[in-house]
């Protein structure tokens, strides 16, 4: 063999070495689970595929023998639903890599060893210290911490406008409302009786006064937060529950039945129908989520202009003259399912979703930036609405991370459905709540 | 009869037994695809229910259940709300079961006395309910039923109030019994198709008014088709609660419409916070096989269903 056929022979090798190394470069294909269950959320799992081509581009950068790919599914249909195949996918070991729940689900999860703790991987990724220091506490449950916080939001007492115009009142007297209500001043008595004058008025209908949501979930608990109940003993972690708090929400709820102000048929109410009542201009007070603002907006078809036209929002007012107003987040977290086999992977993925270019998309479903970076931004503070809303965050609560929490949760809807619909006094109630989360928690609970 | 010849010769005798073996082979061989069908999908199912209802199995201990023996029986006996639960399905069972049979035979005998053009029209009407998805069908209903302005009936009735929160039974019965009925009325057509057309001719010669062929001719040559739908339809309203869950979710207020099945399911699945009781819902579920065994052999019972297994006193050939 010649020498230039030897060299050209060794070109060719190394040529198929070095093709063949290129070729030796793995995929890592993840899959994600997002939930809206509003369309406009749809930038949770969108934001997953955004990362995984930033992250892409920068393992190109540096050289890395591997490619990450994500497979996404955004679910529009209820939580329960949701939960029950994210709990088989966990059962069956065919879980996605990262799982997009309720923060309240860390302590169930955590528990039975089905999500990973984070705490290495937020040492490690320096895009996890611009997230805003009060989200934390969401995400940490026995000392470690569970998830990466993600759309938190505030849960307002909104008020039609118009509504409170046709009853009388002036644009001034109107623009006033929050203020009162951050004071102190306005209380949920206050709501009563302005909401049993517009139903005798004829402003609006009997029952369409206030509108609390219509299913089980936790708007109920910032109104116990009013009346001054507690959910969890920060000592010793046991749920706690308050009788006076339950009796003030119950009878508040009754008298409101009682005097034409709250439908009796409201509880069970499809969640379209609610909506388009409301939209429709048809109830006077409701609380709801700072994320139903963009939904009005966009999946009711209102438009943001016809949605800021109608509605104003508020604090949920203060139980007593002079008391505390209060709200309620619920933020959600990005969960890792502990049985993974990419789990730095995707860690590392998660690193990169907390950027403040794809964090400004929570402004699209009216959600809250994590990042403080996010929050400096124009689109941030230009956003009327969000940049008015964010300092509820300052009067916020949370639902407690605790695995009988939902068994708690649902005695305590049932006995609030009862009361509601007459079939039991409001001291009935509570001692019927009482009775029961004795017979399911046990020690785990605090009767005060 | 061919079956007596089957065992007859040589009965008694070492011969006869093993042909008498070998003839029940046959038997046998068909006997075990049912066999091996009501095993896998009835018996270890109620098994493994039954083992499950002793365990603690919960979304928190999916992994590792411990055994708690009889302590979610206990948990449900304890309960104030079985009284009502209990109530609750016995009402449900007994007026969606007599709006099914009643209203099956009654489009049954209707229709066969129209023209089979417009019969067979009128009888694809009813299926409509049937084939279509259940979620849809109670969405038709939810709108149908939904607070005035927006739903017909509130209208119609004059009322304000969403009509499935201001009369929960009969929109339950209604919505369950629509469905319910197409089966009783495909079967009972069938029967009475069956029914020998000289019965009828004798009955008009002897002078039969329409109410008193139904009554002395139809409904007695009715009554294993009657047993028939009757026991399924028991069966089948004590496990179904999908159209109560779509509907009224159990409510309005504390376990208004909830029905046994419907608990079973809230506490095994039916979570805000998703923390599931496997364990305790399958306790309930347990507690239903047991009913549905018991409800089985008092209808074998009342309609003497081994009369109609029994040989016949005539036989023609």
């Amino acid at each position: 063999m010649t020498k230039p056929v030897r060299k050209m022979l060794l070109a060719v090798a190394l040529a198929a070495l070095v093709a063949s190394a290129a070729n030796a470069q793995r995929t890592v294909n993840l899959v994600g689970w997002a939930i809206g269950p509003d369309d406009p959320a749809i930038h949770r799992a969108e934001n997953l595929e955004a990362a995984v081509e930033r992250m892409n581009a920068d393992l190109e950068a540096r050289g890395a023998d591997y490619r990450v790919a994500i497979e996404t599914d955004f679910e529009t249909v209820s939580w329960d639903d949701y939960r029950r195949r994210i709990l088989l996918g966990f059962e069956s070991g065919q879980a996605p890599d990262i799982v997009i729940s309720s923060h309240i689900d860390i302590a169930t999860w955590a528990d039975a060893g089905y999500i990973a703790p984070l705490d290495q991987y937020i040492e490690q990724y320096d895009a996890f210290d611009d997230i805003a220091d009060s989200l934390w506490s969401f995400v940490t449950y026995k000392g470690q911490v569970w998830g990466i916080p993600l759309n938190p939001e505030a849960r307002p007492f909104y008020y039609n406008k118009k509504l409170l115009g046709e009853l009388g009142w002036s644009d001034d007297e109107i623009a006033a409302l929050p203020e009162r209500i951050l004071s102190g001043e306005f209380t949920w008595q206050d709501v009563l009786d302005v909401a049993e004058q517009a139903v005798q008025a004829g402003v609006v209908q009997e029952g369409y006064g206030y509108w609390h949501r219509p299913v089980n979930g936790p708007d109920f608990w910032h109104t116990y937060y009013a009346f001054g109940g507690r959910l969890q003993d920060p000592q010793t972690g046991q749920l706690v529950f308050t009788r006076d708090a339950a009796l003030g929400i119950f009878t508040l709820y009754r008298d409101m039945v009682e005097r034409g102000v709250l439908s009796r048929d409201l509880i069970n109410m499809p969640w379209n129908d609610w909506h388009r009542a409301v939209t429709d201009g048809q109830v006077l007070f409701n609380s709801a989520g700072t994320w139903t603002w963009a939904q009005w907006a966009v999946e009711f078809g209102m438009g943001f202009d016809a949605v800021e036209e109608t509605f104003g929002f508020a604090l949920q007012p203060a139980a007593e003259p002079g008391g505390r107003p209060v709200t309620l987040s619920q933020p959600l977290a990005h969960m890792l399912f502990a049985g993974s086999e990419n789990l730095d992977v995707a860690a590392e993925l998660l690193s990169y979703v907390a950027s403040p270019e794809l964090d400004v998309r929570a402004l699209e479903s009216a959600h809250l930036p994590i990042l403080e970076t996010t929050r400096a931004l124009p689109e941030f503070v230009e956003d009327e609405f969000l940049s008015q809303v964010v300092y509820m965050l300052d009067y916020t609560t949370a639902q407690p991370i605790h695995a009988g929490f939902g068994r708690y949760s649902d005695i305590f809807f049932r006995a609030l459905s009862a009361v509601e619909a007459g079939q039991v006094s409001p001291e009935e109630g509570v001692e019927i709540v009482v009775d029961e989360l004795r017979r399911a928690l046990g020690d785990d609970v605090i009767i005060e | 009869m061919t079956s007596g010849r089957l065992v007859r010769p040589g009965a008694g005798t070492r011969t006869g037994a093993r042909r008498a073996g070998s003839h029940l082979r046959t038997p046998a061989l068909f006997l075990l695809p049912a066999f091996v069908v009501i095993a896998v999908f009835f018996v270890l199912p109620a098994v493994l229910t039954v083992y499950l209802s002793l365990t603690d199995l919960s979304a928190r201990t999916l992994t590792n259940p411990t055994f708690v023996g009889t302590a979610n029986y206990e948990y449900i006996l304890s309960s104030r709300w079985t009284p009502i639960v209990i109530r609750n399905t016995v009402l449900y069972v007994a007026l969606t079961l007599a709006f099914n049979v009643l209203m099956g035979l009654g489009l049954a005998i209707s229709m066969s006395l129209l023209p089979d053009r417009v019969g067979n029209g009128l009888r694809l009407l009813w299926l409509l309910p049937r084939i279509t998805s259940p979620v849809i069908y109670v969405l038709i209903w939810q709108a149908l039923l939904a607070p005035a302005p927006y739903g017909l009936v509130a209208g119609l009735l004059g009322t304000q109030r969403s009509v499935i929160n201001a009369y929960p039974w009969p929109a339950v019965i209604l919505a369950n019994g629509i469905i319910g009925a197409s089966l009783g009325m495909l079967i009972f057509t069938a029967a009475i198709r069956s029914i020998p057309r000289d019965l009828f001719h004798a009955s008009a010669v002897d002078g039969a008014t329409t109410w008193q062929t139904v009554r002395r001719v139809v409904l007695p040559l009715l009554r294993w088709p009657i047993m028939f739908v009757t026991a399924y339809q028991t069966l089948s309203l004590l496990a179904s609660f999908e159209y109560i869950l779509l509907l009224t979710n159990g409510g309005p207020g504390f376990y208004n419409t909830t029905v046994w099945s419907l608990w079973a399911y809230q506490e095994a699945f039916q979570s805000y916070v998703g923390n599931v009781e496997f364990g305790l819902g399958a306790a309930m579920a347990a507690v239903l096989v047991v009913v549905g065994i018991v409800a089985s052999l008092v209808y074998l019972r009342v309609f003497r269903f081994d009369e109609l297994l029994s040989r016949p006193k005539v036989e023609i050939n």
